[in-house]
């Protein structure tokens, strides 16, 4: 007795089998023969199901349950349990990147959901090996039906009426190539099959070999009854053995059933097909260099015309399309020409498959309906982005596309649109990068491939590559001029028109995009020799360092600490950053989203091992980087944030008398008003101002510049320099109903009046709104002044929020809820003094410009909450009218604050400059720190031009503590972040306490040392 | 294979072993096999549901595998669901009762109320 | 023809034989060459100029364009490579994700260059331009078994599997 009640597919696609499909299906078998169930359960093994990341998986029908990552240790309890029990196990669901939920039916996953198959509708249902599955799908009957029912004529109208254009690259219409091969006259034709897929990052060529090859041999031979083609060719790469392998077995099952041989259907039509081995040249994916190949030759490219459709494979008359493209025809045929134009947009018809991989949680392919915009791609059908890592660009259509930034996420994917945007279809590589990506590298990398690549005929493409490469790569190592990126683009424009082949006329695309959406990391190299993303190695110190805005040498101080050298580790800190103490405790730790030890065990706590070194001192202000004798010049700085007081410290150093007001009663700006005192106490902001003033630091309070003086007045008193860096502090306030009633506060004001000492009053119930620093400070500062229920209304997603992830972890482990998509739409008075807020419902739009959603309200599903108090925390700006109506001639910039150079803080004014918040919007201390560096230097090279070349914060240079590079890494737990429990929270001031000694030690002791260079 | 008709006769016979992965069968049996279940013979169940179905030329129904129902004292217990009707759930399903519940209620559509559980 | 080349013994008259019989099997043409040098370099391993001008006077043509087609195919080597082809990954995906890294740490453990032979011919490393399994960057292929999300420490195990 055999009937099989459960059938379970396994993925046998390229990817999964690498990842052990093999001993997974022979584990089941085992595991089913022990159990007494092999004639109940057949394994079936498939082609790829598109979800390479998770690998191998295994889908048990009837129920449809997907398991991920399946083993062949897993197969028994899959059996055992799921199989004979009928209970599901979960461990091995797949889980939902943006929320975690687990997922059992492959029909509820959106990476599936969201796809619209035609080219890919077999791929991973049926066994590739077997006709006979091919045929129960469907398989071969539009072949029947052509040969059969329509005329050559019919199929040619059919295949031009649904739009179909090739999928290869630059879509061309299919319907009128293969209409301009059939009205040649010619006793010999020939269709020939591009399997020669060699952009890489591009599998889906290989995927339908592999998973359903039926459906290219049937649309081969529907191809060469409308053309009057007797021979088949399909050239595939020799790197594909397995989709060799199941061409040939199933050009012999469909020679067995007499589909493929002579009068198919009894229709006197004659077709067979000869498989052709690739020999590794990217050009032959080129149509007149492939035909050359097949033709025995060098794969070289030639002019056309003669197309290949007058002129093609042995001078004979050629359609030549790819898989993909082939693979959509079965369907037109069967289902009809105006099904398939149905999908997609008015030029472009179908669907198209991507390889969707790199920085994003669901790689492998998918086949989506052509208009679908970027952003949908990468977020719904991707998932996002993964590790908490923020988009940049996607690289669509291989060495021959281009980038596309985020700006453009709703771009619809469509042949017109792409290369507007300067990237191209191309034959559907879709490559996801996240920050971590130096796009001077990517163009580096393509312009190598290119380079290699060209065949050699063209002199333009053969040399003017290599030139491309030789500039771009001496930008990648610090080497390259601004003259360099005007000579790139004119080269592009030599390569572009004197090249054959569209290799070479697209060759120069990657470096033309990245030049057109990330110029400014060229420059950056170039002139700054940074690289962002910290990937160009030769221009760069450490990774964290590269990555601090400030350039703090973090492997010297990390190395100190190691060796308990405590001193010489803070007065290597102080020279990029005199607030070790503040930034030990509110860092986020830009060095640590690259530190290399991220790939083992986790990153260095860098910021814990900060703390500890600054907690070793009462005072530092002996180890601050030697000061120079005073100069005699004065120089005014406006606000005593970070940003105003490192400006002072750097120009104390210098020699400089510099003075700074702030309209406070104490000195620190945000350190000491607006972050809260359990994260910072305000003794750690007294310690490292206190240090600064024993360095010769003048601090004025209570001095409002614009009000009590005014910038011509501070010039008139003799500072030769004013820095303006008074911050971002003033509130945005919404045009809300209710927004002044009592019991409504707004986020900035909440806290400073926290800070200050008033004794703000909560009810138990607050909510706030907002999704920044201050609104989760202020929801936790609310806990803290007793209130109980705390609801945080933010109108995007948890992924989208701007503050850390760690704080708004941290708010929730007090107790704090985030309620996301929600928003507050008025805030009313009730009778018993308490509140009644309209709380609305929103979902996630379209892109903006930032490559974030934008959050819009659906309508009808608002509700009403009553609550005590209400905090707004939506965002804030500067507000510097008052000094601007100075009349000194200053440029207010958009957001209420100063128009700068980003770099310089040099001002429209040119003894003016400006930094910090006031000029780049809210931003970090570190940030603010480096904002004061730029600012001191800038003053520095006005008031005394020419006379430093170096600042304490530059070159930094590795400590004298030795490496051993060929010492083994053992594994070493990172030390836990001493965080008290909420409990103890509502008693003690600070949440975080200082690690140990040894701790410390231990710490800096997984630092690689990526500064050493051996 | 010499004409389109001798394609779809051919497509109809193999199509029966993808019905499972389209979804598209007609009747689902769902057999309790908690240890509860086994231990009261479900997996004899099972079997006889598979051999029953077959001999009657049933191929349109799916046999699945659940968990323990929770009526341990009930077991073994199965769930028949005809497409578009309520599921019918029968306990202390022996082979002679799975005889039956082919028979009467998946071919020729009625409920073998006696072996109902209510 | 006489057995010149340096392949200890390897390439024998036998294996001409066989070269013979796949050559017998196809009508003659220039459209074969191509097959009958993969068939041939599978044979031998890799493609002496003897091996060429054999093939060239089998199929009737000229020795030079046997050489111009051998020298212009990457998959055509005419240095005689290890017992096991050590493949990386170049492709976009696998560069992103640290291919360079994993190229250092096998032309260092392997002690040769990309492109080299060890001295006991037990590996030849070369690179490719993506072989489609971009889920599992970065990826190797020694032979035909592909090795996914290689990192620079299992190198060395991933080697000792060949010997």
């Amino acid at each position: 007795m055999k009937t099989v009640r459960v059938q379970v597919l396994l993925c046998a696609g390229g990817s999964c089998i690498s990842s052990g499909t093999q001993s997974v299906r022979e584990a089941f078998e085992a595991s089913l023969v022990a159990h007494d169930l092999a004639d109940e359960v057949e394994i079936i093994t498939t082609g790829c199901m598109g979800m390479c990341e998770v690998g191998p998986i295994a889908i048990v029908y009837p129920e449809g349950v997907f398991y991920q990552k399946v083993k062949a240790a897993d197969a028994e309890e899959i059996v055992s349990e799921h199989l004979l029990k009928g209970r599901v196990v979960e461990r091995l669901f797949y889980r939902k990147p943006s929320t975690q939920e687990l997922i059992q039916a492959i029909s509820d996953i959106d990476f599936f959901k969201l796809q619209h198959k035609i080219a890919l509708r077999n791929c991973g249902q049926i066994d590739p090996e077997r006709i006979q599955e091919y045929i129960a799908m469907d398989g071969y009957v539009a072949l029947g039906k052509a040969l059969t029912e329509m005329t050559p004529q019919g199929v040619l109208d059919e295949i031009k009426q649904s739009g179909l254009r090739g999928r290869g690259g630059a879509g061309f219409p299919t319907g009128i190539k293969w209409s301009a091969a059939a009205a040649e006259t010619s006793d010999i034709k020939y269709v020939v099959c591009n399997a020669d897929e060699g952009d890489p990052g591009a599998f889906m060529d290989r995927s339908i070999l592999e998973g359903d090859p039926h459906s290219v041999l049937e649309a081969m031979s529907i191809c060469g009854y409308a053309i009057g083609a007797r021979q088949g060719y399909i050239y595939v790469r020799a790197e594909y053995p397995l989709a060799i392998e199941r061409l040939e077995k199933a050009i012999v099952q469909a020679r067995e059933l007499g589909m493929l041989g002579t009068d198919i259907f009894g229709s006197g039509f004659d077709f067979d097909i000869e498989i052709r081995m690739g020999a590794g040249a990217f050009v032959c994916g080129e149509e007149t260099s492939l035909m050359h190949s097949i033709e025995g030759r060098r794969g070289e490219p030639r002019p056309k015309p003669p197309f290949p459709a007058q002129k093609g494979l042995f001078d004979k008359p050629t359609v030549l399309n790819n898989v993909e493209t082939f693979a959509n025809v079965p369907t037109i045929i069967m289902e009809g020409a105006e099904a398939f134009a149905a999908l997609g947009t008015e030029k472009s018809k179908g669907t198209k498959v991507f390889a969707l991989a790199g920085d994003v949680n669901n790689t492998g392919l998918v086949e989506v309906p052509m208009g679908i915009s970027l952003g949908a791609i990468v977020y719904d059908v991707g998932g996002g982005i993964p590790n908490e890592k923020k988009f940049k660009a996607v690289q669509i259509g291989g060495p021959s596309g281009g980038c596309i930034p985020a700006p453009y996420l709703n771009t619809p994917v469509t042949y017109e649109s792409l290369p507007e945007l300067g990237a191209i279809m191309g034959s559907g590589g879709l490559v996801v990068m996240n920050e971590d990506t130096c796009m001077v590298d990517l163009a580096r990398y393509f312009l190598e491939f290119i380079a290699e690549e060209s065949c050699g005929k063209c002199t333009p493409c053969r040399v003017g590559t290599r030139i491309m490469l030789e500039l771009v790569t001496n930008i990648c190592e610090g080497r390259g001029t601004m003259q360099d990126l005007d000579r790139l683009e004119e080269l592009s424009d030599f390569i572009r028109q004197g090249s054959l082949c569209g290799l070479g006329q697209t060759a120069p695309n990657p470096v033309l995009s990245t030049l057109q959406y990330f110029r400014h990391e060229y420059i950056a190299h170039i002139q700054d020799h940074h690289c962002e993303a910290g990937v160009c190695g030769s221009m760069m110190f450490a990774p964290c360092t590269n990555a601090c805005p400030a350039a703090v040498n973090v492997p010297a101080y990390l190395a100190y600490v190691g060796q308990e050298r405590y001193e010489d580790a803070l007065r290597e800190h102080l020279k990029a950053n005199p607030f070790p103490s503040v930034c030990g405790r509110v860092c986020p730790q830009w060095c640590i989203k690259k530190c290399r030890r991220a790939d083992l065990e986790g990153p260095l706590a860098v910021r814990l091992v900060k703390r500890f070194m600054a907690d070793q001192r009462e005072d530092y202000s002996d180890l601050y980087p030697p000061k120079e004798p005073p100069n005699g010049k004065k120089v005014a700085v406006i606000g005593s944030g970070p940003a105003g007081l490192t400006a002072a410290y750097y120009l104390t150093l210098m020699g400089y008398k510099a003075t700074v007001f702030d309209q406070q009663p104490e000195a620190g700006g945000m350190l000491r008003y607006a972050i809260p005192d359990y994260r910072l106490p305000r003794e750690y902001v007294d310690k490292e101002i206190e240090g600064l003033e024993r360095l010769g630091v003048e601090i004025r309070t209570n001095v409002h510049v614009g009000k009590d003086t005014t910038l011509s007045n501070l010039q008139a008193d003799g500072y030769e320099a004013l820095y303006l860096a008074c911050g971002a502090g003033h509130e945005i306030k919404p045009d809300l109903p209710g927004i002044d009633l009592p019991g409504v506060y707004t986020g900035i004001s909440f806290l400073e009046r926290v800070a200050k000492g008033e004794d703000l009053k909560v009810g138990p119930d607050v909510v706030v709104i907002g999704g920044g620093d201050s609104a989760i400070d202020a929801s936790r500062i609310a806990r803290r002044r007793g209130a109980r229920n705390i609801t945080i209304l933010y109108r995007r997603t948890r992924s989208e929020m701007p503050t850390n992830p760690i704080e708004i972890r941290e708010a929730e482990v007090e107790g704090n809820q985030v309620e996301f998509l929600t928003n507050i739409g008025g805030i009313y008075a009730r009778d018993d003094g308490r509140l009644e807020i309209e709380v609305r419902k929103m979902r996630l739009g379209a892109f903006d410009k930032t490559g974030r959603r934008r959050p819009e309200e659906i309508r009808g599903v608002a509700e009403r909450r009553v609550v005590d108090n209400v905090i707004i925390a939506i965002g804030q700006r500067s507000d510097v009218g008052d000094i601007l109506a100075d009349g000194q001639g200053l440029q207010a910039d958009r957001w209420g604050g100063v128009e700068a150079d980003r770099k310089t803080g040099a001002t429209a004014v040119p003894f003016i400059f400006a930094g910090g918040d006031l000029v780049s919007g809210a931003a970090t201390v570190v940030e603010a720190i480096a904002a004061g560096q730029a600012g001191a230097r800038a003053i520095d090279q006005y008031l005394s031009p020419g006379v430093r070349q170096n600042y304490p914060w530059e070159h930094p240079a590795s400590p004298d503590v030795p490496v051993d590079p060929d010492q083994d890494i053992e594994d070493i737990a990172p030390v836990s972040d001493p965080l008290l429990s909420p409990e103890e929270r509502l008693i003690t001031l600070e949440v975080e306490k200082t690690i140990l000694p040894w701790e410390a030690r231990c710490e800096a002791g997984r630092c690689l040392r990526c500064d050493y260079k051996g | 294979m010499k004409t389109l008709d001798d394609l779809r006769k051919m497509r109809d016979q193999v199509r029966k072993d993808l019905d499972m992965r389209s979804g598209a069968k007609r009747a689902r049996v769902t057999v309790c096999m908690g240890t509860c279940g086994i231990a009261a013979g479900a997996r004899e169940t099972m079997q006889a549901f598979l051999r029953d179905l077959e001999s009657a030329g049933l191929g349109d129904v799916a046999v699945t595998a659940a968990g323990c129902a929770g009526f341990c004292e009930k077991e073994p217990m199965v769930e028949v669901e005809i497409k578009d009707e309520k599921p019918v759930r029968y306990c202390h399903v022996d082979a002679a009762a799975v005889a039956r519940i082919v028979q009467e209620h998946l071919v020729n559509g009625k409920v073998v109320e006696d072996l109902v559980f209510a | 023809m006489a057995n010149t080349c340096e392949c200890e013994g390897s390439c024998t008259s036998v294996v001409y034989e066989e070269l013979d019989a796949f050559m017998a099997d196809c009508p003659k043409g220039r459209d074969r060459l191509i097959p009958v040098l993969q068939k041939a370099q599978e044979l031998f391993g890799y493609l002496p100029v003897e091996v060429q001008e054999y093939v060239a006077q089998a199929l009737e043509l000229p020795v030079s364009e046997v050489y111009g087609v051998v020298t212009f195919y990457h998959y055509f080597t005419m240095e005689p490579r290890g017992r096991h082809t050590i493949n990386v990954c170049l492709g976009t995906e696998c560069y992103v994700r640290g291919a360079k890294k994993i190229v250092e740490a096998l032309s260092e453990n392997l002690n040769i260059k990309m492109g080299g032979t060890t001295e006991d011919r037990r590996f030849s490393l070369t690179t490719q331009r993506c072989f489609g399994a971009c889920g599992l960057a970065p990826v190797i292929m020694i032979n035909d078994d592909v090795h996914g999300r290689v990192t620079p420490k299992k190198i060395a195990g991933i080697l000792a599997q060949y010997e």
